[in-house]
Parts: C-alpha cells; sequence; structure tokens
C-alpha cells in the first residue's frame, strides 16, 4: 500500500516537475528514509508515555510534599530536590542500570548456585542472572526514568497549584456542608490543573526535549537514524553517492524540534483557553 | 581493605576529582560570552528595528525550542561538513573542533537563548516611574539604560539567571556524548560511565558524579545569594524574599 503509494507519488512528481524533484523524492522515500521517520515512533512513544509516568510521580511527590506526616514530606523534599539537582542525563543513564542490576542480582540470587556468587567478580556473577535487554525494555525504562525526573518537576508545579487555589472557595464549599474529602477532591484537586497547565506545558516541553537522548539507551531513534544516513556514503558499484550530510540532518532534527514545540505550545494554549472557561483568574 | 583501594567510596571521589573540572571549564568558559550576547539579544527582542526584532526572536525560540543534544550534533557536524577544521587561529590545528573550543561555543549559543528570554522579562519589569524620573531630570538614553534600567533588571533577573547558570552546568553533562573524547579529557559522566565499566557498581560511581553536580551547584547558588543580598541591601522593606533554589527552566 504504501510501497504503491510511494511509486505514484514519484511518478506523479517526476511528470511534473521534472527529473530532479522525482529523484528528489525517490531518495527522500527510499528505504532507510523510511525507517528514519518511522523511528519518529519513540520520540513519541517516549514524550506520551513519560508524560503519563510524570504526572503520575508528580502527584505522588505532591502528595508526599504537602503530607500531614513529616518522613513523608521529607521525602517529598529530598525526591524534588536530588532529582532536579542532578543532570537529567546522569539519571536518565542511572536508573536504567540500576534497574537492570537490581533485576540481575535477583535472577542471581535464584539461579547461581552459592560458590559462584560468593566468588563472582564480574556482573552478572554467573550467565543465568543475565537479563538481556531489547529496544522494548530500554523504551519501557527510559519512560520510567523520564517520569521520575520530569515528574520532580511536575511535583513542584502541583504543590505550588494546589496551594493556589483560591482558599475563599474551599472555605465556601465548607460553608455549604461538603467534607473535607469532597472540598479537597471536587473543589482543590479539580480547580488545581487549572492552576498547574502553565507549569506542567513547561514541563512538557521539557520532557520533550529530553526524549532526544533515547539514543543514550542503545534504541535506534531519529538521532541514530540521522547519523547513520547522513554519514558519507560510498557503493563500490556507483563511487560515491554523497558526502558527508550529517549536518543536513542533523538540521533537519533541530527543526523538527522546533514543529513539535509550536504544536504543542498552540494545543496548550487551546487546552488553557477551553480550562478556564468561567474561571476567575486574575492574569492570563 | 583500605578505603584508598579500587572501587570505593573515596577512590571514586578522588578519581572524579580532576573530570568534575572539565564540567566546571565548560560552564565557566560560556558565561562571559554567553552573558552579553543574551543581553544583545533581549535588547535585539525588543528593539524598534523590527528585522533585528524578528531575528532575535526567532534565534530565541530556536535555540530554546530545540533540545541542547541535537544543537551539539548540528554544529559540530556543521563544522565537519564545512571543513572549518582547517580555520588555524593563533597557528593551533584544529581548535574548531576540539571539544574544549567546541563544547563552550554550543553552549554559548544555547545559554544565550535562554538568558534572553530571562533578561528581556527583567527589562519590562523595570519600574516606569524611575527611567521617566531620569528622562525628566534630563538623561540621555545611553545614561538612563546604566543608571536605571541596567542596575534594576540586572538585580529582577539575578536569582533566574543564577538558577541558568546551574542549569548550565547540568547541561555541560552533554558535552561528551556528543563531542569526541580526547584522551584523558574526561567529564563527570564520561569518568563515571568509565568507573562503571570497571567493576560494574553503578550505585557508587553515579552516586558520587551526581553528588559533585549537588555540591557545585548548591555552593553556584550559595555565592550568588551572598552577592544578591548586597545587590537588594539598599531595598530595605520592599526587598524580595530570600532567593530561592527554583529550577524551572532546562534544556
Amino acid at each position: 500500500m504504501l510501497d504503491a503509494l510511494i511509486v505514484w507519488a514519484t511518478e506523479w512528481v517526476t511528470g511534473t516537475f521534472g527529473d530532479t524533484w522525482g529523484d528528489r523524492l525517490a531518495y527522500l522515500t527510499n528505504g532507510k528514509h523510511l525507517a528514519w521517520y518511522a523511528s519518529v515512533r519513540f520520540t513519541l512513544i517516549a514524550a506520551f508515555a513519560g508524560a503519563a509516568v510524570a504526572v503520575l510521580c508528580g502527584l505522588l511527590g505532591a502528595a508526599a510534599l504537602r503530607s500531614r506526616i513529616a518522613p513523608l514530606r521529607w521525602v517529598g523534599k529530598v525526591y524534588t530536590t536530588i532529582v532536579r539537582g542532578v543532570p537529567d542525563v546522569l539519571f536518565f543513564l542511572f536508573f536504567p542500570l540500576a534497574f537492570e542490576q537490581s533485576v540481575e542480582w535477583f535472577m542471581a540470587q535464584r539461579s547461581c548456585d552459592a560458590a559462584t556468587l560468593a566468588n563472582a567478580t564480574s556482573w552478572p556473577p554467573c550467565a543465568a542472572a543475565q537479563w538481556y535487554l531489547g529496544t522494548g525494555e530500554y523504551l519501557a525504562l527510559a519512560c520510567v526514568s523520564l517520569g521520575i525526573v520530569y515528574g520532580a518537576f511536575a511535583a513542584n508545579v502541583i504543590n505550588g497549584a494546589m496551594t493556589a487555589v483560591p482558599r475563599g472557595q474551599l472555605e465556601a464549599a465548607k460553608a455549604y456542608g461538603f467534607s473535607s474529602r469532597q472540598v479537597f477532591w471536587r473543589f482543590q484537586v479539580r480547580q488545581m490543573w487549572i492552576y498547574a497547565l502553565p507549569g506542567l506545558s513547561n514541563v512538557w516541553m521539557l520532557l520533550l526535549k529530553a526524549t532526544s537522548l533515547l539514543s543514550l539507551l542503545q534504541i535506534q531513534d531519529m538521532v541514530v537514524w540521522a547519523n547513520r544516513i547522513g554519514a558519507p556514503n560510498y557503493i563500490a558499484r556507483v563511487g560515491a553517492v554523497h558526502g558527508d550530510w550529517r549536518w543536513r540532518y542533523y538540521i533537519a532534527l533541530f527543526v523538527f524540534y522546533i514543529l513539535l514545540t509550536m504544536i504543542s505550545e498552540y494545543i496548550f494554549r487551546r487546552l488553557r483557553e477551553r480550562a478556564s472557561r468561567g474561571m476567575a483568574l486574575s492574569s492570563t | 581493605m583500605s578505603v584508598f583501594t579500587d572501587g570505593t567510596l573515596i577512590d571514586t571521589v578522588r578519581q572524579l576529582g580532576r573530570p568534575a573540572l572539565f564540567n566546571i571549564y565548560f560552564a565557566l568558559a560560556s558565561i562571559p560570552l554567553g552573558f552579553p550576547f543574551a543581553l544583545l539579544l533581549a535588547l535585539g527582542r525588543s528593539s524598534r528595528i523590527t528585522p533585528l526584532a524578528w531575528l532575535s526572536r526567532s534565534y530565541i525560540y530556536a535555540f530554546r525550542g530545540s533540545p541542547l543534544f541535537i544543537q551539539f550534533f548540528m554544529v559540530y557536524s556543521v563544522m565537519l561538513a564545512f571543513n572549518l577544521s582547517t580555520w588555524k587561529p593563533m597557528g593551533i590545528d584544529h581548535i574548531v573542533l576540539h571539544p574544549l573550543f567546541l563544547g563552550p561555543l554550543v553552549l554559548v549559543l544555547n545559554t544565550a537563548a535562554y538568558g534572553a528570554e530571562i533578561l528581556s522579562g527583567a527589562l519590562h519589569a523595570v519600574p516606569k516611574g524611575q527611567i521617566e524620573a531620569a528622562r525628566a531630570v534630563g538623561m540621555s538614553r545611553l545614561q538612563i539604560f546604566r543608571s536605571v534600567t541596567w542596575p534594576n533588571a540586572i538585580r529582577i533577573a539575578w536569582p533566574a539567571y543564577t538558577n541558568e547558570v546551574v542549569f548550565l552546568f547540568h547541561a555541560t553533562a552533554l558535552v561528551y556524548f556528543t563531542l569526541p573524547v580526547i584522551n584523558e579529557q574526561k567529564d563527570l559522566m564520561n569518568k563515571a560511565g568509565e568507573l562503571f565499566e570497571r567493576d560494574y557498581n553503578a550505585v557508587l560511581h553515579y552516586s558520587v558524579a551526581a553528588g559533585y553536580f549537588l555540591v557545585i551547584s548548591a555552593l553556584v547558588f550559595w555565592a550568588a545569594g551572598l552577592v544578591y543580598k548586597r545587590m537588594i541591601r539598599h531595598l530595605g522593606n520592599d526587598a524580595p524574599s530570600r532567593m530561592r533554589f527554583k529550577p524551572n527552566y532546562l534544556r
């Protein structure tokens, strides 16, 4: 289906705009390029799944930050401070490694015999405890670590938004006879989202940009493909197909990310307009 | 087992000391150029010359809207493609492709965009009344900028710009993921990765690297806080509250 479409489009372009444009389209739709376009899925999956985990971590983190129990508050404080005080790329690399090693440690406890375990000098202690990670596993780990990192930012945003809900409204709700649980869920949490939206859109932009790091976890994402297709290409039968074109592909990625930012900005603006209908927001 | 043998905490701290200097170098080398560039962009953004304003706006948007990781690759590959490596400033070969040159260059391009956003916000937040007063006294435009706009703007921008510096420091972790590593010139992430491959102790090595980042960030913040205290000392009761570590913008 896709192949037929490409052939048809190439013929049409050749017929309409001439051979040069036809060749260009043919080049841009060859197998490697299609693989490159398809690799965008990793970026989008990481962005959306990462965002879902980040919102979850953000809610948990904000709940911990606002908890009545002091140790929980400390946990929230430590989580948000440490994760934000360390480069995201460090955590992005560290979390999957640490997770893999913990899983392998449990596997080693179960499947290696005691003597090997005690004398082991390398990791994993025995071959049976080796956990091979494929792209899928790495992608899942990447989503979780992105979620944890940006969840710390989201936690702060949500915490601030919870405080931003006007106290008068909560008191009015209480005066109408809502129980404190109802006041919390139906008034504070529900209105919190509107105050959190600008901050969360900020976190989304950060997360979107961080998805460019997927190649560090051996995922064949857009960056890997750009590097591969753009590298100087030589075929013995034809000679040099093209020189070093990586700059073109990286500029394309640069533009692609700017477009993603523009689209998200537009969507968040619409979302904010929609969400704040009938809200007495002083600004924006 | 002595605490100084390989694979212990103290050994890792010792081994990561020199690599930390590379991260500090990248950050320190990019601020002196990044700050003036940011100021120029901030001024250009609200300039009356339309093309200039448009250019600065799109520059800021582009470099804030795309990942630094991609920017590194982009600049490096452009440098490669246009054979800028044959450029020999001061007779030094291959300086353009050297990470110690190219790293700060890309960081300057990047931090200028983020800094410009902060500074232009601060420039707009300067109290109008003060500028009008300065005009009424008969100051020239340059005088107004030097003695009214600038001191106000830098004070308003200081906390946010400190955050930007801290995140610039964090961003230096990306330099050696994108640019070639030459000999023993390694930063924290490289060295932590190398130590990890030696004994597979991810928790120890990466935690120590993270500790370095945390401690240096905290030091930067503490020093900037002292300067800030001095900046606002004349404000009395109007002074804003203590500077807080509020990292909201990063790349």
